[in-house]
């Protein structure tokens, strides 16, 4: 049986997202495990893996963020396909091999089509879905998964957990595919397809996500610097931070030159005499339009 | 004599930017230094030391990037009043304060006297928040600073004979954070002064990160211990490497970020152009206006 799972912080996202994607995907005899979310997200996630460990036919727990919209009605069939090399323990729509810390994005991403859907700019819209993580390798084996949608194996469900300790949030995707791979197991990418809904932000607290970044690195760095050794570090990272920053910066720049070129373009539609005298013609026809509920 | 130094890579770039500026800037004595640049970039600006030391009755070196261009034409009279005072080692159009390392911007900028002209996206002009006095914010301030930005340099004879550029450093990034240390080092003042001058620059702010980082670091590790706030940061070095690490990667999450708003920002406006350029009302009036064009072009050949 294949069980999916979700906490719910928001009942709109459950019936809007959530419970639409389920109902296409899942198989009659699925279980569906929907819980109320609690203090912390890994507290959340684990009330989940409970829930599913108890389940004696269990073959796989799909977990997914309350805003990720399953789509593909042969969800099961590909889950069973992933999971049938017994080692695999870890399934995800989007990950990397060789990232820095939780900026997975950073290191060789592969992804499965999917979508990303966000709100506003004129009525919303759509991108591929991991697009902005610039997918470049095949789906296969990664060191960590995004945590948007996850299959579990029985063996991860009933093995590991979700780490408590990091209360911030962010990384704990990042952690469970460590211990994963650290008992041994493989985290694979796989073909999940789904939408998924959210802003354009990406992140929703930047300074919470930092905290992330190095809660997860202290629990899993190895290495034993000397102070030398972290002194070299340190060096490298603050200047690349702040090349990263102007990089950022100037990427801002040119998306705002960009901007300024295309409102000037519509500013200069709109302004022409021709334009402003045909106004009374085009306020009928929206009137007509929604007269007619076109 | 106040002459000028560029060091130049590009010849269309120096003839289109910094030539113009300086023929604007210059007055008839100034003896103009373009050279053709071989080596790094302190080289060719150690060169040009060499070669303005030589100069008799030298009041001032400007030195240039080929794609500055210098506005002002009282330009000579603002250099002598900024080097008035002797203790001056060094003046620039753009400042900053707290600075740490080769970021200077980081710190807090205290006077940004240009306009940063762009190519890109049909190209314009960005002015800095103290090229117009009026609106200028409250820190906006000439006087003494921690940096200066290379694009405009004015060097005293002071200056000249003493200081040079630190070859060691690299090819290009950070020598004029670590030539005004220097300076200041030896007991003379970085100072700004209203020098206007446009920057004509692409939006891309760092072209090679890998170099720039390079010369971050070397910068970081001459100067700290040897002058106050540079290379430092709070914390031990694990603290440190850990906190930069995860804002390094903050940083590039945010500029994807933006990259997806700028873009769906973009396709909202193409949807409303496209909406408002096939609408029969715009279609019907496309004879309109052509005929306003006519118009307009007899007009211009008229007059």
């Amino acid at each position: 049986m294949i069980a999916f799972g979700t906490f719910v912080a928001e009942e709109e996202a459950w019936r809007r997202y959530t419970e639409p994607g389920i109902g296409r995907a899942a198989e009659p005899d699925s279980a569906i495990l929907a819980y109320a979310s609690v203090t912390s997200l890994p507290r959340s996630l684990n009330i989940i893996l409970d829930a599913a460990a108890r389940h004696d036919d269990l073959e796989a727990l799909v977990l997914m963020h309350p805003h990720t919209e399953l789509t593909d009605p042969g969800l099961c069939a590909r889950v069973r396909e992933t999971l049938a090399d017994p080692d695999v323990a870890v399934a995800g729509a989007a990950g990397a091999r060789g990232g820095k810390g939780i900026a997975w994005w950073e290191g060789e991403v592969s992804a499965a089509p999917g979508t990303l859907h966000y709100e506003g700019y004129g009525g919303g819209g759509e991108f591929p879905g991991f697009g902005w993580a610039g997918p470049s390798a095949p789906l296969g084996e990664v060191d960590v998964v995004d945590g948007s949608l996850m299959v579990l194996s029985p063996w991860a469900v009933r093995t590991v957990r979700f780490d408590e300790a990091l209360r911030v949030g962010y990384g704990f995707d990042t952690d469970f595919c460590r211990q994963v791979r650290a008992a041994g197991r493989k985290v694979v990418t796989a073909d999940l397809r789904a939408i998924f809904h959210h802003s354009l932000e990406l992140v929703e607290d930047l300074d919470l996500w930092i905290e992330g970044h190095q809660q997860v690195g202290r629990k899993w760095e190895d290495a034993a610097l000397d102070e030398d050794g972290w002194r070299v570090r340190a060096r490298r990272a603050e200047a690349e931070r702040e090349a990263a920053r102007a990089v950022a910066h100037g990427r801002r720049l040119a998306a705002d030159a960009r901007i300024d070129a295309l409102e000037r373009r519509l500013r200069e539609t709109t302004a022409t005499t021709s334009w402003r005298i045909t106004e009374p013609l085009r306020r009928a026809n929206a009137v007509r339009r929604r007269r007619n509920g076109s | 004599m106040i002459a000028f130094g560029c060091a130049i890579t590009r010849p269309e770039v120096y003839a289109r930017c910094a030539e113009p500026g300086i023929r604007r800037a210059a007055e008839p004595g100034s003896a103009v230094l373009a050279r053709r640049s071989q080596g790094t970039l302190f080289e060719n600006y150690n060169a040009l030391l060499d070669e303005a030391a030589a100069l008799p009755g030298l009041e001032a070196l400007v030195l240039v990037h080929q794609d500055t261009e210098i506005v002002d034409e009282d330009f000579c009279d603002r250099v002598r009043a900024a080097l008035a005072d002797d203790t001056v080692g060094v003046v620039g159009s753009v400042g900053a304060v707290g600075v740490r390392s080769i970021a200077w911007w980081e710190g807090s900028v205290s006077l940004a006297s240009f306009v940063h002209r762009f190519d890109e996206h049909g190209g314009g002009d960005l002015p800095s928040f103290s090229w117009t006095w009026d609106e200028a914010p409250p820190y906006a301030r000439v006087g003494e600073v921690d940096t200066l930005d290379g694009f405009l340099l004015v060097l005293p004879p002071w200056t000249i004979e003493r200081i040079r550029f630190d070859e060691s450093l690299g090819t290009l990034h950070g020598y004029d954070l670590d030539f005004c240390l220097q300076v200041r080092e030896a007991g003379r003042k970085a100072v700004t002064a209203d020098l206007k001058a446009i920057h004509h620059h692409s939006l891309e702010l760092v072209s090679a990160p890998e170099e720039w980082v390079q010369a971050h670091i070397r910068i970081a590790e001459k100067w700290d211990g040897r002058m106050p706030g540079i290379g430092t940061a709070a914390g031990d070095w694990e603290e440190r490497a850990r906190r930069a690490e995860a804002e390094r990667d903050a940083s590039g999450l945010e500029a994807r970020a933006r990259v997806l708003q700028m873009e769906a920002r973009a396709r909202e406006l193409e949807r409303a152009i496209a909406e408002a350029r096939t609408s029969i009302s715009w279609r019907v009036t496309a004879p309109l206006r052509r005929a306003a064009r006519l118009r307009e072009q007899s007009g211009r050949r008229g007059g």
